[in-house]
């Protein structure tokens, strides 16, 4: 009967404190979204996005200029959504690889992932693929970011186990290696507009997204960012170790690979409509370690909105702050995370220690 | 132990500190950078004239180079250079030209030097080609000259401006350089003549006559406004326009977005990127986005396509981007007239 209530204590509190994470981060998300809306080099009040917003819907509203209304709608909202995805798909795929190669420092950038994805990308842009189909980036750079992974985890086995220190190391290498193909392509192509091309699209970015690209990869990142929430307890196991997770009735030869491909599908995604936007899927999870602790159930679905919070706050900056040109949305995350993510090392330390 | 940890709790906060103060700096720099509109000329105007005389010394990027006699075998590294030096001596003294120079896209000469050897900054192909004098940007790596200058090549460093002025002296100094000061000095007038007609064209209107020009181009989604100190930016002034992205606080090329264009409010936009890189769809997606519509020069169909050789490259081939965009901005003066390449020496 103790042990009964103990247990239903425990999930009333961790429903409570996922609720309250959701609020906080839900109430942050919409501030931010509604900042980033009406700053940029044409000043829309709060009160006119507002008014666009609501004759989105059903409600006839007359504050707003047409101009105001195209700006917002075709130019500021579709950049907005799409930088939510990325943040989703960059920071969920980061605290997933985190669990499942128990290491801290895996991030789809720095276990080759991002790299695949961007070699996939780049390949479609130097066969100009996209001038076909609009497709063929994300998808080019879905099976590159597919490919890192399964190089990655094949070169990972050792005798039937899972080594992590061997699957880190093969991450570091297909990282090493698809960047020098990358290096070779642009080296070698003839054409300096295919070269100017992939430069540009490897600094990475949210400039003029579309809703073409947030259709695009959207779904594909909420419904990979759903799957992984699902299997959040299976995460919380094989963070411990594989004996554990199989007393625990978790198929391990099942779970981590199809938690991997998630990853590089959500990856894959997000390097396709944003390039490689770096440290999100890094410091995120970890800001959130260090706040709600290392439990998946909490961590997953608080680190999709942490992320989208982010990169929707540090594109607002990244178009703004020097107006009407703009920064690369990857040197603001890089600029504004590391300082912060160290602050909150030197603060938690302590707490650090024990997760 | 505590004293250790009592320690390490100081050097904390200290090194945070210290990396704040480095992060200011940088963006001290950055600053810097940004608002100093002055480039390194280095390059001395007042030298020598008589072209007969050997060895002589000239004030280069990369200091006082002494050139022993006069250059008969010439390698040039950058596509400004190759104009400049193509412009100055006969055809059969250039050794190896860059790769870029061979593109009709980006280079006016690209007919004159199919037959030149392609170079790469690698010294060992450079020594291959057994150069007296290697002329090159500041953006050449140190150490490669270095290593020239140890296997006894020498090697000069000119800046390229993206002004006339600038690059009229640059001009005088490479005629001193190879030894060829009177067609320096010919090539200069020549240009002065062509600059100074465009001139008296702008002289005839008042500000309030000039239009705002915006020069874009868009790779991988990004679009790049050519702002103040920009060579398209040069060149949009110099032929009677107002440069709406310098207006806007543009400086150099920057990314900015459609909302940024709206905001720049243009009467006429100039695509200098190729048409078939890219540039076609730019323009589709110009004139048939909703929000764009808003744009002066989208609703009066004031979007031309410009000759990128003429915009990218930085020597007085600039001249013809000039003549060119001065047509459109003046068609009752000018619009008819046809302008030529330059002479050959």
């Amino acid at each position: 009967m103790l042990s009964n209530i103990t247990k239903w204590d425990r999930k009333t509190t961790l429903r409570a404190r996922l609720l309250l994470g959701v609020s906080i981060l839900s109430v942050l998300l919409s501030s931010a979204i509604l900042v980033s809306v009406s700053v940029g080099p044409i000043p829309i009040s709060l009160a006119n996005v507002l008014s666009v917003l609501l004759s989105i819907g059903p409600i006839e509203t007359t504050l707003h200029t047409p101009l105001e209304s195209l700006i917002v709608t075709e130019l500021r909202l579709p950049r907005i959504i799409v930088g939510i995805f990325v943040g989703i798909g960059l920071s969920v795929a980061g605290v997933t690889m985190q669990a499942l190669f128990r290491n801290p420092m895996a991030d789809p950038g720095i276990i080759g992932v991002s790299a695949g994805g961007s070699f996939g990308a780049v390949i479609a842009i130097t066969l100009q693929l996209d001038k076909y189909l609009f497709i063929s980036v994300p998808a080019c750079a879905f099976i590159g970011s597919l490919l890192a992974s399964l190089i990655v985890y094949s070169f990972g086995h050792s005798r039937g186990q899972l080594s992590m220190p061997a699957l880190l190391l093969a991450g570091v290498a297909v990282s090493a290696f698809f960047s020098s193909l990358i290096s070779a392509i642009v080296v070698l192509e003839k054409d300096t507009n295919s070269v100017r091309e992939i430069l540009f699209w490897l600094a990475g970015g949210l400039d003029s997204r579309s809703w073409e690209h947030a259709v695009t990869a959207g779904p594909l990142i909420i419904l990979g960012a759903l799957l992984i929430m699902f299997y959040s307890r299976d995460l919380n196991l094989l963070n411990l170790n594989d004996d554990d997770a199989k007393g625990m009735g978790i198929n391990v030869n099942v779970t981590r690979p199809f938690l991997i491909i998630l990853s590089a599908l959500l990856t894959g995604m997000a390097v396709a409509v944003s390039g490689t936007i770096i440290f999100v899927g890094l410091i995120t999870p970890h800001i959130l370690r260090l706040i709600v602790g290392p439990d998946h159930r909490i961590l997953v679905p608080l680190s999709a909105l942490t992320g989208a919070l982010f990169v929707v706050s540090a594109d607002t900056l990244a178009r703004t702050v020097i107006q009407p040109a703009e920064l690369q949305v990857g040197m603001v995350t890089s600029f504004l995370g590391a300082p912060f993510f160290l602050f909150l090392l030197v603060k938690n330390k302590n707490r650090l220690h024990n997760l | 132990m505590n004293q250790l940890n009592h320690n390490r709790n100081r050097m904390q906060p200290l090194l945070l500190t210290i990396m704040s103060s480095l992060v200011a700096s940088i963006l001290l720099i950055i600053g810097i950078n940004v608002f100093n509109d002055d480039t390194n000329i280095v390059e001395e105007k007042d030298q020598t004239t008589d072209q007969n005389i050997w060895p002589r010394e000239v004030n280069a990027l990369n200091g006082t180079i002494s050139i022993l006699e006069k250059p008969e075998r010439i390698l040039t590294a950058s596509v400004g250079h190759d104009e400049l030096t193509v412009a100055l001596v006969k055809l059969d003294k250039l050794v190896g030209v860059a790769g870029i120079t061979k593109d009709q896209t980006y280079s006016n000469i690209a007919d004159l030097v199919q037959n030149i050897p392609e170079i790469d900054r690698d010294p060992e192909n450079i020594v291959a080609l057994n150069p007296d004098i290697v002329v090159t940007s500041e953006y050449f790596p140190e150490e490669s000259i270095q290593r020239l200058n140890d296997l006894k090549i020498t090697v000069v460093q000119t800046s390229l401006a993206s002004n006339i002025e600038e690059q009229m002296d640059t001009i005088l100094l490479l005629g001193r350089i190879y030894g060829e000061e009177q067609r320096a000095t010919q090539l200069v007038a020549e240009i002065d003549e062509r600059y100074d007609f465009i001139d008296s064209i702008i002289q005839q209107y008042n500000t309030s006559e000039k239009k705002r020009v915006l020069s874009i181009t868009r790779y991988s989604d990004q679009i790049w406004a050519a702002g103040s100190n920009s060579t398209e930016g040069m060149i949009i002034e110099a032929a009677g326009g107002i440069n709406a992205a310098a207006e806007s606080g543009i400086k150099g090329n920057m990314t900015t977005s459609l909302e940024g264009l709206i905001e720049m409010d243009p009467e006429i936009i100039i695509i200098t990127q190729p048409r078939e890189s890219g540039g076609d769809e730019f323009l589709e997606d110009l004139v048939t986005i909703k929000v764009t519509q808003e744009i002066p020069a989208v609703l009066n169909n004031k979007i031309y396509f410009m000759e990128t050789k003429h915009f990218t490259t930085l020597s007085f081939w600039n001249i013809r981007g000039i003549e060119e965009l001065a047509k459109l901005l003046w068609p009752e003066d000018i619009g008819a007239k046809s302008f030529g390449g330059f002479s050959l020496p």
